[in-house]
């Protein structure tokens, strides 16, 4: 029993995270319909951003924190700004063919700044065991999982309620008539890329201090992808819970089956999904009257 | 207040559109735009908002002055916070978003706190979306559909609105109170409306001036009363017979009139 709650919570600390860098897959689709492959990498970036501020500098946490979602942002506005903008009104296949390699491209970056090898570990929680009745967990997944939940919950006010939030909503259901309204498309389209570099690396964070910097970290990007479909590509609650999904499953299998079974049975899972429902569990269906 | 000059539009650089086509749109009125399918009524519309801009359309000759300043070279977002808004036909809603959320989009471009009056402004003109505010504006019907572009258009209080075919598949009693609130909209709001609309009937009781378009050209104006009595006019948009009865299609064979401006 304790085994079992053990992988429950490492499993929904990864499935937060998950959760999170899904939350950046769904911004970016929501509002272009471009699947972002390169978000895997811009997690990386922000991780070692984060790393760069706290472990070069010495800064303290909080700031570094600050600092590193600040330039997380503008890895994201960058991002569109250089490369997807020039490509507007092209198939969308070659937007996401772009992303693909931009992930390389990041890759590259990352390592011809730090290097290939593992950074030096720097301790972003407070790590003292725990005692849950006869568990015993570190306090380090708690926070993981509490920060987490509590940055997703964020995007999705400010998904909801707030403004821009709304205009990004509005733009992802078509650019013309945003543009009737004087809305600016673009400007939008950059600042979704930029909050979706803003969930990065939060996520890069989170996930660095918790499996230590270095450039694995940018496989998460993979498994938050059938996170987002879970969720259905259009929903930030669904992209939530489709990455709980995926980290209990994927925890829970790999406890009991090895960790071999655990990753592949993420996908197993997304694609029983796919079956029964193709739009996910909150996408949006297609509004179809006459 | 608005005036074409000449203005020619090409799509994709090659497909002639609009062949030299002008306009003036006075302060205040409100002016209307008929012709058939094809003519290039929604061509012109959109080469005054700039939309046309975002279909690889572009005007390549003549020009488009609003108060002075020519406008045909902007984007379509410098050109609606200029206060020229574009109601787009086929009822454009924002299919996921609710009711209340598309207006408020609408009124995205004025930055102010008075989000609120300006929904009370629209759910005035338009009682019956106050009560749909929360619902989803893709499965509302065709009619309140309409309402909700056209209050979309008006929360940005628009200088000159740009209406495509409000008329297009509505049943007559709504079309009727759309167009008693698109004239109290001219009257109140001083707003100047450009209407576009296949159905002669409804833009020559509604309007003060209008254009009658063809292929690509304005080929008749004047004030819409006069036009309402054109032999022309009435004969091919209004499908009556010189007598003013409904014509008879056993004559259609064998009397065809000539259009009197080919």
């Amino acid at each position: 029993m304790e085994f079992f709650g053990l992988l429950v919570i490492s499993g929904m600390m990864n499935g937060a995270i998950y959760g999170l860098v899904a939350l950046g897959f769904v911004l970016i689709y929501k509002s272009s319909s471009v699947l972002n492959f390169s978000q895997g990498h811009m997690l990386l970036l922000g991780a070692y951003i984060f790393w760069f501020f706290v472990g070069s500098l010495g800064l303290n946490l909080f700031v570094s924190v600050l600092l590193a979602m600040v330039s997380g942002f503008f890895v994201g506005v960058l991002i569109e700004r250089l490369t997807l903008r020039r490509l507007i009104g092209q198939p969308l296949i070659s937007l996401i063919t772009v992303t693909i390699f931009l992930s390389l491209v990041l890759e590259g970056l990352v390592s011809l700044i730090w290097g290939t090898y593992p950074l030096q570990h720097v301790t972003v929680f407070p790590s003292s065991p725990l005692r849950i009745g006869k568990m015993v967990l570190t306090t380090q997944s708690l926070f993981a999982i509490g920060l987490a939940l509590a940055s997703a919950t964020a995007l999705i006010i400010f998904f909801r309620y707030t403004r821009i939030g709304l205009a990004m909503r509005g733009v992802a259901e078509g650019h013309q008539i945003m543009q009737s309204m004087g809305i600016s498309v673009k400007r939008i389209l950059n600042i979704s890329w930029g909050i979706a570099g803003i969930a990065a690396t939060i996520g890069g964070i989170l996930m660095g201090g918790t499996l230590g910097f270095q450039l694995g970290l940018s496989h998460i990007g993979l498994l938050a992808i059938p996170a987002a479909f879970i969720g259905g590509l259009e929903s930030p609650e669904g992209a939530i819970l489709g990455g709980l999904l995926i980290g209990l499953s994927e925890s829970i299998i790999s406890g009991y089956m090895g960790n071999a079974a655990g990753v592949p049975a993420a996908f197993v899972i997304l694609i029983a999904v796919m079956f029964f429902r193709p739009y996910g569990f909150f996408g949006l269906e297609r509004i179809e009257r006459v | 207040m608005l005036k074409l000059n000449n203005v020619e539009v090409k799509y994709a650089g090659v497909i002639l559109v609009l062949r030299g086509v002008s306009l003036e749109i006075p302060e205040g009125t409100i002016v209307s735009l008929l012709g058939s399918n094809g003519a290039g009524k929604t061509t012109t519309l959109k080469a005054i908002s700039g939309l046309l801009r975002t279909e690889l359309g572009e005007v390549t000759a003549g020009s488009i002055e609003y108060e002075g300043r020519r406008i045909d070279k902007l984007d379509p977002e410098q050109i609606a916070k200029m206060g020229i808004i574009q109601v787009m036909e086929n009822r454009r809603v924002l299919e996921h978003l609710t009711v209340e959320e598309n207006l408020r989009l609408g009124g995205y471009i004025r930055k102010n706190n008075n989000v609120r009056k300006d929904l009370d402004m629209v759910y005035d003109y338009f009682p019956s979306l106050r009560s749909l505010r929360n619902s989803t504006s893709g499965y509302l019907s065709g009619g309140e559909q309409q309402m909700v572009v056209m209050g979309r258009a008006m929360m940005a209080h628009p200088k000159i609105l740009l209406l495509d075919e409000p008329s297009m598949g509505l049943a007559p009693l709504i079309l009727d109170e759309i167009l008693e609130i698109i004239r109290r909209f001219n009257a109140e709001e001083k707003s100047t409306i450009l209407l576009v609309e296949q159905n002669a009937r409804t833009a020559l009781g509604i309007s003060e001036f209008s254009y009658v378009m063809e292929n690509g050209r304005v080929v008749l104006d004047g004030p819409s009363s006069k036009l309402a009595e054109n032999e022309d006019i009435k004969e091919f948009y209004m499908g009556l017979s010189r007598l003013g009865e409904k014509k008879s299609y056993r004559q259609v064979k064998t009397y065809k009139r000539r259009k009197r401006w080919l």
